[in-house]
């Protein structure tokens, strides 16, 4: 055995070393930990600032765009457009909207959206940046209400008014007429406040306008204050002239309102929030005296009533006391007839009323009053009925002859058939009396009558009679005249001649140079030196009575 | 490897390599640089950078690649929505462009890669002059994926008209280059000769 043989030996009978891959953690291996790191950083980052996603409807995307368009608030941008689809029913489109994180707090029913383009309305100009950036969707967050993601959006952008001081109130109308969103609303020609939103009243009859006045001006706006649309151009022609009334050029367009007191009345009390005031439709009606109670009475003519039409007086001895509301006419299938109800409104409060047992006028807080008890009692039919036994009557008369306009007239009649306030089918049927067409007729057949039994004839022959009988007498004056002219006018000539000549005597006798008068003269002057010399003569007498019996001092000396 | 030559690295030095113990190593007997018969660790760095890559790519085509303001209106854009933008414009050369430079190639890249590393992994031995023929052309296309990151810093860098217009890069612009890079030193740390050494150790 060789020693390396040995060795060998030793080798081979050592153990077999493991062979495996080196396994050593290369530095390279922190690059896409680091990678990893940042990615999920960013993914974290990216789903924590991710917001609620929330969709509007709107009729339609225009200037809007997926990824583009913002949602901003009091701009500041609040999400993102991230998605237009159109509605299902293809009535619309549906955005989806990514808001920030924080929008979760006011996304609540009572938050509104709408599209901010540019747009010219109310006056101003608002949006002109959207012209150049596009679009953008305005919102008005509201804490109050229910959570909720789906929003319905706004066309039009409301009136913001929220951040202002002031009072918002109601008008209602019979039409919204020319008023719009932002409608300017005047005091005295001074722009206080706005419209802010208009809708139907639950019936659908009427209007609702919601308008906002600014402080402090809200408080010129009194329970008595009247509103009236200050839209377009009033233009009122009477004995004085012609006279426009105004507002601003922005409410001719856009239309207004205005509101004011009456002239004479006091401001009542301060008008509380969302108080209900009626929109008058011009400030001249405005101005008119407004009555509460109303009555309501049917009545049946049986003439013709052409010339009658709703709105027509209804007259007491020339004043008005209410109008007519409707004329219909009615067919009676049984009795194969037709009718004619007319609805009247009667308006107690245009009478100054009398009560019987003090005899005064009621007016004032006292007349107030009354009319708060008459409201409540239907007393009024009962005076009604008072005033029907004594003949009180309605009846159809032209008002004017050249239109045939027609209004009631309400007068006593006291021949009248007795008649009473009757109850037909809930309405009252008040009595009335047809005007007498038909005794005119025959009257006016009488007169004609007797205008043919007039001997026409007779009259005629007589009248050639006298006629000629009146020739001869004016032959006869005429006679009279020439002698008149041959004889008499010659004599008068002569005696007139013979008068100038007297008149010239006396002249010679009294004329200025005659003797007589030059006499008369002197003796006037000698006459006024006398007067004169008796004047002083008194006037000594007067200071000196001594010398009546002393004589003058200068002759005692 | 047979005969025990080995390049050097740094002057591409033919030099006869001996056998090193654990404790020594071979330097080039002309520049000094450590020899080594492969890259070391070849396979792992490139692992390691392929997958660092292809994180950064989701950032990169997720955020926005440039801010653009016009008027007021600010928008920004991904890598794709600009693609979609200009596809939409009519201009889809440009679209074409953009979209083989920065989100093609990239990930084609990441395809071959992976493709390489796994054939590599499984030992393969079908068609080694194809890959290597890859891998050439990983290496060579690597450089313009840069073209998206070029375009943006130039842009920013030109329109700067305050109001009128402003183009800011985004976040994914760092993502990008990042993604590029990585992906250009993967490709340079993996070692096509060890295509051709599966193939030996099989022909053996």
């Amino acid at each position: 055995m060789s020693e390396g043989n040995f060795e060998m030996k030793h080798a081979e009978q050592a153990p077999e070393a493991v062979v495996q891959t080196k396994h050593s953690f290369s530095i390279i291996w922190v690059v896409p930990i680091i990678a990893l790191l940042i990615g999920g950083w960013l993914a974290f980052k990216a789903m924590s600032e991710k917001g609620p996603v929330i969709t509007i409807t709107f009729e339609s995307a225009d200037g809007l765009e997926a990824n583009k368009t913002k949602v901003k608030f009091k701009d500041v941008e609040v999400g993102k457009v991230t998605q237009i689809d159109l509605r299902e029913d293809l009535a619309g489109v549906v955005l989806t909207i990514e808001m920030n994180p924080d929008a979760e707090t006011y996304l609540t029913e009572k938050t509104q959206f709408w599209v901010v383009r540019a747009r010219v309305a109310a006056g101003e100009v608002t949006g002109l940046g959207t012209l150049f950036s596009g679009a953008y969707i305005g919102c008005n967050p509201s804490m109050e209400g229910k959570k909720q993601r789906h929003f319905t959006g706004l066309e039009k952008p409301p009136v913001l008014t929220e951040d202002q001081p002031g009072q918002h109130y109601i008008l209602t109308a019979h039409s919204l007429g020319s008023l719009d969103l932002g409608a300017p609303v005047y005091y005295r020609g001074i722009k206080v406040g706005q419209v802010v939103g208009y809708d139907f009243d639950e019936d659908a009859e009427s209007v609702l306008i919601k308008v906002f006045i600014n402080e402090p001006y809200n408080e010129k706006v009194r329970k008595n204050t009247r509103f009236w649309n200050a839209s377009g151009i009033d233009m009122t022609m009477d004995a004085t002239g012609i006279k426009l009334d105004t507002q601003s050029i922005v409410s001719i367009m856009l239309g207004g309102v205005a509101f004011d007191m009456r002239q004479h009345d006091l401001p009542g009390e301060p008008a509380e929030k969302n108080h209900k005031f009626l929109l008058y439709p011009s400030q001249e009606s405005s101005k008119e005296d407004t009555y509460e109670i109303k009555r309501y009475y049917v009545m049946y003519f049986d003439q013709s009533v052409r010339g009658l039409s709703p709105g027509a007086p209804v007259e007491i001895k020339g004043l008005q006391v209410g109008e007519v509301v409707s004329v219909e006419l009615q067919y009676d299938q049984e009795k194969l007839d037709f009718r004619i109800p007319v609805v009247i409104v009667l308006e107690p409060e245009r009478l100054n009323l009398i009560v019987t047992d003090t005899g005064k006028v009621v007016e004032g807080e006292k007349k107030e009053e009354f009319l708060e008890e008459e409201k409540k009692t239907s007393d009024l039919d009962a005076r009604a009925r008072k005033l029907i036994e004594k003949g009180f009557r309605a009846q159809l008369k032209t008002g004017n002859l050249l239109t045939g306009q027609l209004y009631i007239d309400l007068d006593f009649y006291p021949e009248a058939p007795p008649a009473t306030l009757e109850k037909i089918d809930g309405n009252t049927v008040f009595p009335t009396i047809s005007t007498p067409l038909e005794q005119i007729v025959q009257r006016v057949d009488n007169i004609l009558k007797k205008v043919e039994q007039v001997p026409f004839g007779k009259i005629g022959k007589d009248l050639q009679g006298a006629v000629a009988e009146l020739t001869t007498t004016l032959e006869e004056i005429k006679g009279i005249s020439g002698k008149v002219n041959e004889e008499t006018i010659p004599k008068f000539n002569a005696s007139l001649d013979q008068l100038q000549e007297t008149l010239n005597g006396i002249e010679s006798t009294l004329g200025p140079d005659s003797a007589l008068s030059y006499n008369a003269r002197q003796v006037t002057s000698e006459l006024a030196l006398a007067i004169r010399s008796m004047r002083s003569l008194l006037e000594y007498l007067d200071r000196d009575p001594q010398a009546l019996i002393l004589g003058k001092e200068g002759d005692k000396k | 490897m047979q005969l025990g030559l080995v390049s050097c690295h740094a002057c591409h030095l033919l030099n006869r390599k001996p056998k090193t113990s654990a404790y020594e190593a071979a330097y080039c007997s002309r520049c000094g640089e450590e020899l080594h018969q492969r890259k070391p660790n070849s396979l792992m760095r490139t692992w390691a950078l392929v997958i660092a890559a292809m994180v950064f790519y989701i950032p990169a085509n997720v955020l926005p690649m440039t801010i653009t303001s016009a008027l007021g209106t600010v928008q920004a854009d991904t890598i794709m929505s600009g693609v979609i933008y200009f596809m939409q414009h009519g201009s889809w050369e440009i679209a074409l462009v953009i979209f083989t430079a920065s989100v093609f190639v990239p990930f084609l890249k990441f395809v071959i890669l992976i493709y390489l590393l796994l054939s590599i992994h499984f030992k393969s031995i079908k068609r080694p002059k194809d890959r290597t023929r890859l891998y050439r052309f990983t290496e060579a296309i690597g450089r313009w994926s840069m073209l998206d990151i070029y375009v943006v810093t130039i842009l920013v860098a030109l329109v700067k008209l305050g109001f009128l217009a402003d183009i800011e890069a985004g976040p994914a612009a760092l993502y990008f280059a990042l993604v590029v890079v990585t992906t250009m030193i993967a490709a340079e740390s993996f070692d096509p000769r060890l295509i051709w050494d599966v193939v030996e150790e099989k022909h053996e």
